[in-house]
């Protein structure tokens, strides 16, 4: 019997996607995932302007990731100017992301995900059955937009960050407020992680391959190779081993390594950089009996909820070690070039690169988003997952197919683009 | 209780002009009332205050609307973090039953902002 489904609107997920799926006797016959919002231009919008003023054009790919695009922009202008930022400037661009990865990561387990494992159509659905998990999620969120506020100024598009150095320095007081906070949230992450590890995951393992930064210092973030358990790049050398094509059907474009498929986000994170995880994360990690390396997409759940874990330990870790001086920005020399901003964000590894000429203007730009790197890993293994639901109705189909796509907190919105599913 | 010791949470997109006419009629109040500019709904959660009073502007209105009954607002269901909309979070609370009593006052994307601000001044 042959079966097309057509989802034109995956729910759930950032931005918008469409998924074709053919079945015939039992075989998928066609999956092509693409997404489909309008195309968003930010490289085009950036050329032409001053290099200090990429990180504040490029913050509105996303509401949601606005600090990773913030801090991504500047390490690339920063590269091509030779330019290397204070300890207090990194640890506070670190601190800023920790805030959003936080926010991020509750949001998405607790409103995208969660309702998928209990059964509800929705977070709204489960809300009266379930106030307390979801009070975890606002509490976890509210402590990220604080985060965020306190030390980019702002809790959305941050104004602090800056090309060489942090505008507004944060005060003493305001780190004590932080780390006060981290310390009573704490609890709730750790039952954040209890919720996750006690969900029924679905067997799969994708045939891919687990990318992010990693370094010998720690659970990286701004700085380390793109490596992965069989290969290690630096960041100068992207264009080298990264490709991006285009799909006619898509405005996001594909990405591959090689001609391989990855895969990008907290779970690649985990994966790589499990040693640097804080004493309690780690302690989380075996709490979750998860075998590492682990290729199972929905295990990304798993590596979300002990990341917030780290993220707090990390956080309050700056907080108490960072000795804040009263730093000026510094004028950078303005020299021609070319530099790349690779840096960990709540989905992956974000790039920005930046071309600018002798007069600080840009003159060539790419963005490549972790969602982006991730389509085609999603699209294969939906291809091989739905193999095993190929002979159930529609309905099951489309709910599994969804379920997978969620488990990657995938951002179409930023990759340039919500599933619409075409059975053909 | 006095409109010093009020708070007015104010939502609206600043770079839209139809949506940020709510941040031009707060402007025209502040002095009046303490406002708290909005980027997210998450905000009413640190509210102390029994009742949250909200100035939001609504479309095809040409009047000032109170809104008490949230019920009665349209949200779709919550497809993505970019959903995450002031409707959806105030039925969230309800549904968690974060007992508030809420007030939205609704204003108009356009009209004679001091005229407006006035009669908001007098709803709250």
């Amino acid at each position: 019997m042959t079966k097309s489904i057509t989802l034109n609107h995956i729910t759930k997920i950032e931005g918008h996607a469409k998924l074709e799926l053919g079945i015939d006797k039992g075989k998928v016959t066609k999956c092509e995932l693409s997404a489909v919002e309008g195309s968003r231009y930010f490289e085009g919008l950036v050329r032409g302007r001053r290099f200090n003023e990429a990180h504040e054009i490029t913050s509105r790919i996303c509401g949601i990731c606005s600090c990773a695009h913030v801090i991504a922009a500047i390490s690339a202008v920063e590269d091509a100017m030779h330019y290397t930022p204070s300890e207090q400037t990194k640890q506070l661009r670190i601190l800023l992301t920790l805030g959003e990865r936080i926010r991020s990561h509750a949001t998405h387990l607790y409103f995208l995900s969660l309702p998928d494992y209990l059964g509800y159509e929705s977070a709204l659905a489960m809300a009266s059955k379930y106030r307390p998990q979801l009070q975890n999620a606002l509490n976890l969120m509210k402590l990220g937009n604080n985060i965020i506020k306190t030390i980019g100024g702002r809790d959305l598009h941050p104004v602090s960050a800056t090309v060489g150095g942090w505008l507004k320095i944060p005060k003493k007081q305001d780190f004590e407020s932080i780390k006060k906070q981290l310390f009573t949230i704490k609890k709730d992450a750790i039952k954040t992680c209890k919720l996750f590890f006690s969900l029924k995951y679905p067997r799969f393992e994708s045939k891919t391959e687990c990318f992010s930064l990693a370094n010998n210092n720690g659970y990286a973030v701004l700085d380390g190779k793109f490596a992965s358990e069989n290969a290690s790049f630096d960041k100068s050398q992207y264009l080298e081993f990264v490709k991006e094509y285009h799909e006619p059907r898509s405005t996001a474009n594909f990405v591959v390594k090689g001609d391989h498929r990855y895969m990008v986000g907290a779970l690649s994170r985990l994966n790589n950089n499990y040693k640097f995880l804080s004493k309690d994360a780690k302690k989380m990690l075996k709490l979750s009996k998860l075998k590492l390396p682990s290729k199972n997409p929905y295990h990304n759940n798993m590596a979300q909820a002990i990341e917030i874990v780290h993220c707090i330990d990390n956080a309050i870790n700056i907080c108490e070690n960072l000795d804040l001086r009263n730093e000026s920005v510094e004028n950078i020399q303005l020299r021609a070039g070319h530099g790349v901003g690779a840096i960990e964000v709540p989905r992956g590894t974000l790039w920005h690169d930046y071309t600018i000429n002798d007069s600080g203007v840009i003159t060539n730009a790419n963005i490549i988003t972790p969602t982006a790197q991730n389509l085609l890993n999603i699209q294969e293994d939906i291809k091989e997952f739905i193999a095993r639901f190929a002979n159930k109705n529609k309905d099951k189909i489309v709910s599994n197919v969804e379920k997978l796509i969620r488990s990657y907190d995938p951002c179409f919105s930023c990759s340039a683009h919500f599933l619409e599913v075409k059975w053909v | 209780m006095g409109l010093k010791k009020k708070i007015l949470y104010v939502f609206g997109n600043e770079y839209l002009k139809n949506d940020s006419f709510a941040k031009k009629i707060s402007k025209i109040i502040a002095n009046k009332i303490k406002v708290v500019l909005c980027t997210a709904p998450e905000i009413l959660l640190e509210s102390n205050e029994k009742e949250i009073i909200i100035l939001d502007v609504i479309k095809n209105i040409k009047k000032i609307i109170i809104i008490t009954d949230i019920s009665k607002i349209k949200t779709s269901k919550i497809i993505s973090l970019h959903d995450f909309d002031l409707g959806f979070f105030l039925k969230l609370m309800k549904e968690m039953k974060i007992n508030k009593k809420i007030k939205i006052i609704g204003i108009p994307c356009k009209g004679n902002a001091a005229k407006i601000a006035k009669e908001v001044e007098k709803c709250i």
